[in-house]
């Protein structure tokens, strides 16, 4: 699976007197299997890019293929069920349900996708075995540490089996052991189930782990490099 | 998503914030108990009265030859014989029948005269239905059903200055243009609770009156009753089936229509209460249910960008809002049914005037109280409405609501 994006714009507050150009006729190529770490200051689009890419922001102009679907081109309903099957996202606050416990947080995009109770809790156990939280299945993420809910997220991002997982500065809230844990939980799975990842980040640690870098800027690519 | 996963979320969710969902439901709750114990207490009493008076005049239903209300006149009229009791006996839900003459005369006595009500009864089963012979307050009840014997209302015997040994003069017209003439010696007075017909009623017992309008083994009336004022309907309904169309169906409401209008009004008047009270609690209910909303915003976004459809997302929010109205309902009854169980079989005993009014009419000066299931359905139902009402806006707003500018924590 490869994503194309392809002259991809976004303009904040178009039809005001201060439109803002977040992303800037953007092109590019993401291969199945990578692990890429987009990178650049604060403002500079990085996280709208993957907005775009996960299909939860719209693009002013341009598209982004994945495979043989432009998801710039789906609607509402469709791309909620695209976004069900094909992406898995990890978000900077982790973003859990906090009602859930870490297997049925795992476990809530198979039930949207409609996999039996065996298949769910099987899988479930298996990916938070694999991110080392094989005994705190049944912990809520209230009693989690913040490295462990980031955890719990990747797990979670995983479920699905989605074709790529987006990763919105992940690191951001963990301290640099618990990175580095993470980083290599998510390297292992990037390797196991041969999921793509894609991290918007600006933190060293993500980059120098990453094997291919995007540097963004002003919303545009400055540099686009392979490690 | 199955149904036990999502009902599992929603359960959950509502208990976030335990004193919020706890204030609501307990709200619910007392709304509940407030409406219904007025309610149960207003219904019974309509029960009770209704009860009391159709036994004396309407009953709950009455059997009437097709043009008798338009003419009201004793040429139309229904057989009272065994054959036809037999196909009345067969209506569901009659509990009672008996079979009256009504139609009007000219009473006199000595140099007054004055249009009166006679009313033929059968005196064993009428006594039995209405208890009629223990209203008799002067002189005796009827011994026979031919007796040429008259029973006064209290107001007329007033008017007539009669008590019992004297002789009334009924005069008017019979079946098919009969003269209806005669002398009857009054057997008793008795107090009819209907003011107005107090100072007009005369009873003659009902072979002494279908003699009297020559008319043989016909009524103008059969009335009926049933097992309870809750179940009118039905039994109407079966009555209409049952009888045909040869013979009209008339309920308590239409021949007693003041009686129908002043209970209607003030059951208005309760509904009104009812109305204020929820109004109070649905407003309550839609802010717990905007909050929920609001204060999700991002994790609703959260869970859109994962996968979760539109529609699931607004169902469990419906979920959560409704297990929210069901532990205010259950609290509710819970509270309730202990509170109107114990007055249904303790009625609130009344004093002063009014009890000394129900006593004189032959009531028990009681307040009861109904349980009929209807009263808490319906209450239920007014809540699930409000809850219907306040959910609208919510469930539009996550129908609307853009994914990203949620997850940036934007409304």
């Amino acid at each position: 699976m490869s994503i194309v994006v392809d002259q991809l714009t976004r303009i904040y507050n178009p039809d005001t007197d201060f439109p803002i150009t977040a992303v800037n006729n953007v092109s590019l190529e993401v291969k199945p299997g990578e692990f890429v770490a987009v990178m650049g200051p604060s403002g500079s689009g990085k996280t709208t890019l993957l907005n775009m890419l996960g299909g939860i922001d719209r693009p002013s102009s341009g598209t982004v293929r994945i495979d043989d679907s432009d998801i710039t081109a789906l609607g509402d309903k469709e791309l909620i069920s695209f976004r069900r099957d094909n992406i898995g996202f990890i978000f900077q606050d982790f973003s859990l349900l906090p009602v859930l416990t870490a297997k049925e947080n795992v476990e809530f995009v198979m039930q949207l996708q409609g996999r039996s109770h065996v298949e769910c809790a099987t899988r479930s156990l298996q990916l938070l075995n694999d991110v080392g939280l094989g005994d705190r299945l049944n912990c809520v993420p209230g009693k989690l540490s913040g490295g462990q809910q980031q955890r719990v997220a990747v797990a979670r991002a995983l479920a699905p089996k989605p074709k790529f997982v987006l990763a919105d500065e992940p690191t951001a809230n963990l301290d640099a052991v618990t990175t580095r844990d993470l980083l290599d939980i998510m390297q292992q799975l990037n390797e196991k189930e041969g999921v793509t990842f894609i991290f918007s980040t600006h933190d060293p640690r993500v980059i120098e782990r990453a094997r291919r870098v995007i540097v963004f800027e002003d919303g545009i690519i400055k540099e686009d490099r392979v490690q | 998503m199955t149904p036990v996963f999502m009902a599992k979320m929603a359960w959950r969710n509502i208990w976030r914030q335990k004193r919020r969902t706890l204030i609501t439901s307990v709200a619910i709750a007392l709304a509940m108990l407030l409406c219904l114990f007025m309610r149960s207490m207003q219904e019974g009493s309509y029960s009770n009265n209704l009860d009391n008076a159709t036994r004396f005049y309407s009953g709950y239903l009455q059997l009437q030859h097709p043009d008798f209300a338009e003419h009201s006149s004793i040429d139309k009229l229904l057989p009272a014989d065994a054959a036809f009791a037999a196909r009345i006996a067969r209506i569901e839900g009659v509990s009672q029948m008996v079979p009256r003459i009504e139609s009007m005369a000219l009473g006199a006595f000595n140099d007054k005269s004055k249009g009166v009500v006679v009313m033929g009864v059968a005196p064993q089963p009428e006594n039995a239905y209405s208890g009629l012979a223990e209203r008799v307050k002067l002189g005796r009840y009827f011994n026979a059903d031919d007796e040429q014997a008259v029973l006064v209302g209290g107001h007329l015997a007033t008017y007539f200055g009669l008590k019992p040994g004297d002789q009334l003069t009924l005069y008017g017209q019979g079946y098919h243009g009969n003269t209806a003439a005669g002398i009857f010696t009054v057997a008793g007075v008795v107090n009819f609770p209907i003011k107005q017909l107090d100072g007009r009623i005369v009873y003659l017992p009902l072979q002494t009156a279908q003699d009297f309008f020559v008319c043989g083994e016909q009524v103008t009336a059969w009335v009926l009753h049933g097992d309870d004022v809750f179940h009118i309907d039905a039994l109407e309904k079966s009555a209409r089936e049952t009888m045909g169309p040869k013979v009209r169906v008339r309920n308590w409401a239409d021949i007693s229509p003041e009686l129908s209008q002043q209970i209607d009004m003030d059951r208005v008047s309760g509904q009104f209460l009812v109305f204020v009270l929820y109004g109070i609690v649905g407003f309550g209910l839609f802010a717990t249910i905007v909050m929920m909303t609001l204060e999700r915003q991002r994790e609703f976004a959260v869970m859109l960008a994962t996968g979760m459809p539109r529609r699931k997302l607004q169902g469990l929010l419906l979920l959560e809002s409704l297990l929210i109205a069901v532990t205010g309902m259950a609290l509710g009854l819970l509270v309730t049914l202990p509170v109107l169980g114990w007055f249904y079989y303790h009625p609130i005993p009344l004093s002063g005037d009014l009890a000394m009014m129900m006593v004189e009419m032959g009531w028990e000066p009681v307040i009861p109280f109904s349980l009929e299931p209807k009263l808490f359905g319906v209450h239920m139902l007014a809540i699930l409405g409000i809850l219907a009402l306040c959910s609208f806006y919510p469930l539009i707003r996550i129908g609307r609501m853009r994914v990203m500018q949620s997850l940036r924590g934007g409304l």
